[in-house]
């Protein structure tokens, strides 16, 4: 199987893979920390417009991978909007309580959900998974036990997926039938889960077996270089200025009435 | 016997937690439409994201293998572009932390249900902690609170225990758990017996 996505390189995709991954970390942590729900519609605008016209992938594939934040949406604020606590109560029925509080702390989930889904995003799309192990082992000292490790798993995992097809069309031809609802589901995890994960873990052990024979040692040279560029200072610039700019914001325009979500 | 993570240990390990992060960039989609609707009914399949963690252990049966393999499912999760983005490394790391320590109790020596079942709720505990943070779920409502985790510890020992311990009950009947784990002193003891 070989699976290739078009796109065209933008400067996102020249940045320092490592330092993006860190900024991103904080980032994420720094938003944990964030409880004013118009702070994270500004940054949600923000770092929205970054993915929507930055990641060098066609529009279609964009709009695609979109979709499921409308689910996150919905999945991360309802339980919190219907059932939290609160004491301006808005709407009651049966177990439903909605109130001011939980109304907003429900929408904060709901953004922050996105914010999350949206910057994983940006940075899957734009990041070589092989450029982030080589650098990880350049700049991080990440043990090359594991990059490679992880390096080859991610090249056995097609094999895998060809294998499944494999399975599955000699099922067919051999007349299996399965039943139906959940003992239907059952029987599939029985006949494709065992073979699979086996054939798997006897082809990892071969590899290993391999690296081990070829004398796989951990000092090493690298055929990618990484190295920084101006572009990840203004990358962290950019980044700065977003959450500046959307704080100064939510000050002169709040969005919403309340400026922190949790109840202390 | 050499004592650590060999080569093949990590490779093998970060195989099957590759293998489960396909499995959870998949489940992604499937939670978010089951938490639709509503009562936390999406818990009740929370635990298969502790799945590689227990998997992996019961394959290779080593120290820290449970950790490393929910860590690299995370971040194979992440790589293929999870829903959840960097927030799936920090509950990688602490459900795996969940279920090492409870490997670790046991002095990495035992492989029972019941250790597996306590090694899922483990896990339970520490994405509750990290939801404390994340999902403010300490500020629902307590019936919902109580609901979310009963649902989540029921879904875990379901999936990451007991799925997780026949799975690999399957696998051993492949021989294929026999290429990797380490030698116990019942096959020295079989061995004595063929030579002597």
């Amino acid at each position: 199987m070989h699976f290739e996505l078009n796109y065209q390189q933008t400067w996102l995709h020249l940045l320092h893979p490592v330092l993006k991954f860190i900024i991103v970390l904080v980032l994420f942590i720094a938003i944990l920390f964030i409880h004013n729900p118009t702070i994270l519609l500004y940054l949600l605008i923000g770092f929205g417009v970054l993915y929507i016209g930055w990641t060098g992938h066609s529009l279609k594939l964009i709009s695609l991978l979109s979709i499921p934040f409308f689910i996150i949406f919905v999945s991360s604020a309802t339980s919190m909007m219907f059932f939290g606590e609160g004491n301006t109560t808005w709407y009651q029925f049966g177990l439903i309580h909605i109130t001011e509080e939980s109304f907003y702390r429900g929408l904060h989930l709901g953004f922050r959900g996105i914010l999350f889904g949206l910057l994983g995003l940006l940075f899957a799309l734009t990041t070589r998974p092989v450029l982030l192990f080589y650098s990880s082992m350049q700049s991080l000292k990440l043990n090359p036990k594991y990059a490679y490790a992880f390096m080859a798993a991610i090249n056995l995992l097609p094999i895998m997926v060809s294998e499944f097809q494999n399975l599955r069309n000699a099922l067919k031809v051999r007349g299996v039938t399965y039943d139906r609802g959940v003992k239907g589901f059952y029987q599939r995890i029985q006949r494709f889960s065992i073979p699979l994960l086996a054939q798997s873990i006897r082809r990892a052990h071969r590899t290993a077996i391999a690296m081990e024979a070829k004398q796989f040692s951990n000092d090493r040279t690298y055929y990618y270089q990484v190295s920084y560029s101006l572009k990840d200072l203004y990358f962290i610039t950019l980044i700065v200025t977003i959450i500046v700019f959307s704080i100064w914001l939510s000050t002169i325009y709040p969005v919403f009435p309340v400026d922190n979500v949790r109840m202390d | 016997m050499r004592k650590g993570l060999t080569r093949t240990d990590i490779l093998v390990t970060i195989m099957i937690a590759l293998i489960f992060s396909v499995i959870y960039k998949i489940w992604g989609p499937l939670y978010n439409v089951l938490s639709v609707f509503g009562l936390h009914i999406d818990q009740l399949i929370y635990g298969m994201w502790f799945m590689a963690a227990t998997v992996a252990f019961l394959i290779i049966r080593k120290p820290g293998v449970a950790l490393l393999a929910e860590l690299a499912a995370a971040q194979g999760e992440f790589l293929f572009g999870g829903q959840w983005g960097v927030s799936l490394l920090l509950y990688g790391f602490v459900q795996g932390i969940g279920c090492e320590v409870v490997f670790a109790i046991f002095k990495y020596k035992s492989y029972h249900l019941l250790t597996v079942c306590l090694a899922a709720v483990g896990a339970t505990i520490g994405s509750l902690v990290l939801d404390i943070f994340y999902g403010y779920i300490d500020q629902l409502a307590l019936w919902n609170l109580t609901l979310l985790i009963v649902a989540r510890l029921i879904g875990a020992i379901l999936i990451t225990g007991v799925f997780a311990f026949y799975i690999v009950k399957a696998l051993e009947k492949t021989g294929v758990t026999k290429l990797i784990r380490p030698l116990s002193s019942k096959d020295y003891q079989s061995l004595e017996k063929e030579t002597g």
